[in-house]
């Protein structure tokens, strides 16, 4: 043991910090989730309470379908769109694959909570940027942000915005990693280019795409920021028009400091993170099974 | 071979006319893209270095009209707002944030990529298990926490629970598995002890990795909005982030140009480190990919 203390030394600020700021929390998070609580400190236990009522609420049901609709086309529009980027800044090379593959990453450099600020008054209604492109065309003005049928595609919108260059570098990294003799070897076959992408790029992509798919999947499910920021912004107004863009993680944080509904908000928490696991879960399993194969 | 070679001089010419209208497409498609990309933050510097009050149907705001105007936005917004205050809340917050999980993070990485000790796989694979917990169900508990430890609308309460960075961990212990164990014993022969093996060997060996954890944290750090909005609710703790989207929320009164100003302010940094280390930063969020 006592051999063994330099390293116990010298990892234990890390863990204990980890300790205390992680693990602790999820189990005192646990707790809370089964009871009341009046105004500042905990009151009185209540078994599964808050999750029933989280799970008959009307904002969980409108949060629930928005975050459906949200990922099944995020994810994969978004996923898409990094992968053709690649392909595209790939078949560039030298000073061109370098500017076009920083201009990509661009948005993910700056803070995440701009890209919102930013877009919210390129879709301002009569002057905002996109609606006078819109209007050099005869399209009559838009408010994306108001109108129940657009606000959550604007949202897509600036999602794949920020997410396409964040994936792009690192769906590259892999591209650089498929061996060239593959290629080369399919050309000989007699393999188009539209082949190889098939045949070869995606099979020998598949662990960065099944990351960058459980990334975003998982990140999907928390969206934030973006959406609370080009919403009401404040915890007495968010979500937009008829809720439009309420999603999970934002209903869960009004609970919390707009109604002081801690509890609700811990138990929020834990519906959430059971639904992130097992699709996670499922996932892995899928992928396994197709690696099998 | 022979008969290969006359095929291909045969199919030249009508190969060449394709190949050069794939190629115009690419560099359309390319150009496009680096446009929808760019465009955005290009139009928000215009707004910005422009007339206030002049009418976007006038000028459309493709270039920078006036950069007086654009100078005069830029110190009203520094000195009449609590924005010079939110901005330096916001670097001291990035700071420490980036002192501590570097310093926490390379000690722990040290030990986990380079020794064997007892519950070293146990530790680390529940810290790496970490990695898969979404945010959603730490933040309350985590903020119930620094409410009950005193530190709401303080620096700590800010910086400290962001410090056992799980992903900061995992960056640097790939590095350093890479680090020959030669180096270590020949440093040990030497008389060298166990923290100045770590401080003298091993930190200079990680600069690469350390300077790409810096800059990724503080990207990170600068846009974080979602624990500076609970933490500090007393607008004297204000961070840039929760300034700026006091700036933009729908009850503010400020026009587009004083608003864009705000958002321009809080972009320099990360884009100012973008520019400067742009391989390390792409290299940093590619290997967290490749590796994961």
């Amino acid at each position: 043991m006592r051999r063994h203390l330099p390293h116990y030394l010298m990892i234990a600020p890390f863990l204990i910090l980890f300790g205390a700021f992680f693990l602790y929390p999820i189990l005192s998070g646990l707790v809370y989730s089964f009871f009341e609580w009046n105004a500042v400190s905990l009151g009185d236990f209540v078994g599964f309470a808050n999750y029933f009522e989280i799970w008959d609420s009307r904002d969980f049901g409108r949060a629930a379908s928005n975050l459906l609709v949200y990922i099944s086309l995020t994810v994969p529009l978004g996923i898409t769109t990094a992968f053709l980027l690649a392909l595209l800044v790939d078949s560039f090379t030298g000073r061109w694959a370098n500017f076009f593959r920083s201009a990509y990453f661009l948005p993910v450099a700056l803070p995440a909570f701009l890209a919102a600020t930013i877009w919210r008054w390129i879709y301002a209604p009569n002057l905002g940027l996109l609606n006078m492109v819109l209007g050099w065309f005869g399209i009559p003005s838009v408010n994306f942000l108001n109108d129940t049928s657009t606000m959550i595609y604007a949202l897509i919108a600036v999602d794949i915005w920020v997410s396409a260059g964040f994936n792009m570098v690192i769906i590259l990294a892999g591209l650089k990693n498929i061996p060239k003799e593959l290629y080369e070897a399919a050309r000989l076959d007699g393999a188009s280019k539209l082949q190889q992408t098939l045949f070869v790029t995606i099979p020998m992509l598949g662990p960065v795409l099944f990351f960058v798919l459980t990334y975003g999947v998982i990140s999907a499910m928390q969206v934030f920021d973006t959406p609370w920021l080009l919403t009401g912004s404040s915890f007495i107004s968010y979500g937009g028009r008829r809720n439009a863009l309420l999603f999970p993680v934002m209903d869960m944080m009004g609970r919390a400091f707009g109604s002081v509904s801690f509890g609700q908000a811990a138990a929020y928490g834990f519906m959430l993170t059971i639904v992130i696991v097992l699709i996670t879960l499922v996932m892995f399993a899928i992928r396994s099974r197709l690696s099998r194969q | 071979m022979k008969i290969s070679v006359s095929a291909t001089a045969v199919t030249t010419p009508r190969k060449v006319r394709a190949v050069s209208i794939w190629l115009v497409a690419k560099w359309i498609a390319a150009f496009l893209v680096a446009l929808i990309a760019i465009l955005p933050i290009w139009w928000m510097i215009n707004v910005v270095f422009s007339v206030p009050g002049e009418p976007v149907s006038i000028n459309p705001r493709l270039y920078p009209t006036s950069l007086g105007d654009g100078w005069a936005k830029i110190s009203m917004v520094l000195t009449e707002t609590e924005y010079f205050r939110a901005y330096l809340i916001s670097l001291l917050y990035a700071l420490l944030t980036i002192t501590g999980v570097l310093i926490f993070g390379s000690m722990a990485a040290f030990e986990f990529a380079l020794f064997e000790f007892p519950g070293k796989r146990t530790f680390f694979a529940i810290v790496m298990l970490s990695l898969m917990v979404p945010t959603a169900v730490t933040i309350i508990p985590t903020y119930l926490l620094t409410a009950q430890l005193g530190w709401l609308n303080t620096m700590q309460g800010l910086v400290v629970p962001g410090l056992s960075s799980a992903f900061g961990l995992f960056l640097l212990v790939q590095f350093m598995r890479s680090i020959p164990r030669d180096m270590i014993e020949a440093a040990r022969l030497d008389g060298a002890g166990h923290f100045q093996i770590y401080w003298h060997v091993v930190i200079p060996l990680s600069k690469n990795a350390l300077i790409t954890l810096a800059i990724l944290t503080f990207i990170q750090t600068w846009g974080n909005y979602m624990w500076p909005l609970i933490i500090s609710s007393d607008p004297q703790m204000y961070t840039v982030g929760q300034v700026v989207g006091l700036f933009n929320s729908p009850l503010s009164h400020h026009t587009v140009d004083i608003v864009m100003t705000a958002n321009l302010l809080a972009a320099i940094p990360p884009l100012v480190f973008f520019l400067i280390f742009q391989r390390k930063i792409v290299e940093g969020v590619a290997m967290s990919g490749t590796k994961g």
